[in-house]
């Protein structure tokens, strides 16, 4: 396979790789870009814990072609921390106890902030649903809900304070 | 995974032409949510890839009389759309029972039908609603009945030289109400162990004028069940009329015995869904009009 030049953003960064159109997105974040927040459990689209956020909309990075990322945003795990300050995502998430052997919290974070960018104040059932293509094996997904739920208040505080609006 | 080549070209003819040239080996590719898993284990190889997502075939519009629907509209985009909300509600309640929201943003509806799954859910409601697909070739495109779309498992009438394009729905009749129920192991990344797509028109006088019942997961692929629409139409809506039609369903379908359920339990349940799905379009219309 002839390999071909791919131009996207990383976390806002700038990136560029030459790699066989053909590899999954999650394997060049993962191998190629040493970024290991986004994993691979089932390889199929069905347990989530690759998920990252692409164009503002979460995906499962293991059913995306290298090549269908040219042009795109991507958002990982690596890239919700601004200057070592955690995200409220991630504050909640510990906070809760949202996680237990943590192999599902990348994927639950980043669907968690998809759901975020486009909803800002969801009903519990728009969590549900949010996380719905995440799967967590020892939470019970109680924990994680509170903790997106959390996250969405603190958020709406945050976003108040910077307009003025209280 | 063996490929040889990725494509995506900008323009239709420029795909068409291409898979024309190539067809042996070529895979078409927009989603990817079936295509990638298929490659990566190795069920299939294709060599060539054509990816249709730079071919503005992402459109939901009017268009004389039709609604039209691009291809690679995502599930994402028809749950988002109030044009399809407002006419062809089982369509949205069937993309809502589609995988979780990762696979709804990247999956197509062009996808979904030309996988050909006896369990695609799109393909239930669209069948109810007598959708067409557009089949476009070099030199032409041809119209096909939904109906007479799927051959059988992962099988349509598509030639190698076809690519579905787009999606065509006439406007639905007023009186017109339609359900899907999926009854799956769990709510999200489920395929269906049966599933139903129903849909009643009635008349001025409040009899069935016209009735669809579509049935997925039950037979080698999504079908209608047009002796259970026999018995609906021309009469007066009412419990017992939709049991006898369920019971009909049940009959005229042949689920195998796979890993999500029996086939006799299949059978069942397409008499149940069925009886539940008339019944709840029925009442939603009886509400409406009051």
């Amino acid at each position: 396979m002839t390999e071909i030049m791919v131009r996207f953003h990383v976390n806002n960064h700038p990136t560029a790789v030459k790699t066989d159109p053909t590899r999954t997105l999650l394997s060049v974040l993962r191998d190629d870009l040493k970024l290991k927040g986004a994993k691979e459990a089932c390889g199929q689209g069905d347990c989530g814990t690759c998920v990252v956020v692409m164009d503002g909309k979460a995906v499962n990075s293991c059913l995306i072609l290298i090549a269908q990322v040219e042009g795109a945003n991507v958002m990982t795990v690596e890239g919700l921390a601004e200057e070592r300050e955690l995200h409220p995502l991630q504050k909640h998430f510990i906070e809760n106890w949202a996680f237990q052997c943590g192999y599902c919290t990348s994927g639950m974070l980043m669907s968690a902030y998809a759901l975020l960018l486009n909803k800002p104040n969801p009903t519990r059932d728009e969590i549900r649903v949010a996380i719905s293509g995440n799967l967590c094996r020892c939470t019970g997904y109680h924990e994680i809900m509170e903790a997106i739920e959390a996250s969405a208040v603190d958020l709406q505080v945050q976003v108040r304070k910077n307009t003025g609006n209280t | 995974m063996h490929v040889l080549e990725y494509l995506a070209p900008q323009t239709l003819g420029e795909a068409l032409e291409t898979l024309a040239k190539q067809s042996e080996g070529a895979k078409i590719i927009a989603g990817g949510t079936d295509l990638i898993p298929r490659m990566r284990s190795g069920i299939i190889h294709p060599t060539l890839l054509i990816d249709l997502r730079k071919l503005s075939l992402n459109r939901i519009e009017f268009k004389g009389g039709w609604i039209c629907i691009g291809a690679t509209v995502t599930h994402t985009d028809i749950l988002e759309s109030n044009l399809l909300a407002s006419h062809y509600p089982a369509m949205v309640e069937a993309v809502k029972e589609i995988a979780g929201p990762p696979i709804r943003n990247r999956g197509t509806i062009g996808g979904n039908l030309a996988n050909a799954s006896p369990a695609a859910d799109l393909a239930l409601p669209l069948l109810s609603y007598d959708a067409f697909v557009v089949l476009a070739k070099v030199g032409g495109e041809r119209k096909v009945p939904l109906a007479e779309f799927f051959t059988g498992p992962g099988q349509t009438v598509l030639t190698p030289d076809e690519i579905l394009t787009e999606i065509r729905i006439p406007v639905v009749p007023p009186r017109t109400i339609s359900k899907f129920i999926k009854l799956g192991k769990r709510k999200a990344m489920a395929i269906a162990v049966t599933s139903i797509a129903t849909r009643l028109t009635l008349d001025e006088a409040g009899n069935i004028s016209q009735a669809r019942i579509a049935l997925g997961s039950v037979a080698p692929r999504p079908m209608r069940s047009t002796m259970a629409e026999a018995i609906l139409e021309n009469m007066t809506p009412g419990i017992e009329l939709f049991a006898k039609s369920a019971q009909v369903a049940s009959m005229e379908s042949s689920p195998i015995s796979d890993i999500r359920a029996s086939g006799n339990y299949r059978k069942q349940m397409v008499a149940v869904l069925t009886r539940r799905s008339l019944l709840a379009a029925w009442q939603q219309l009886e509400r409406r009009d009051r």
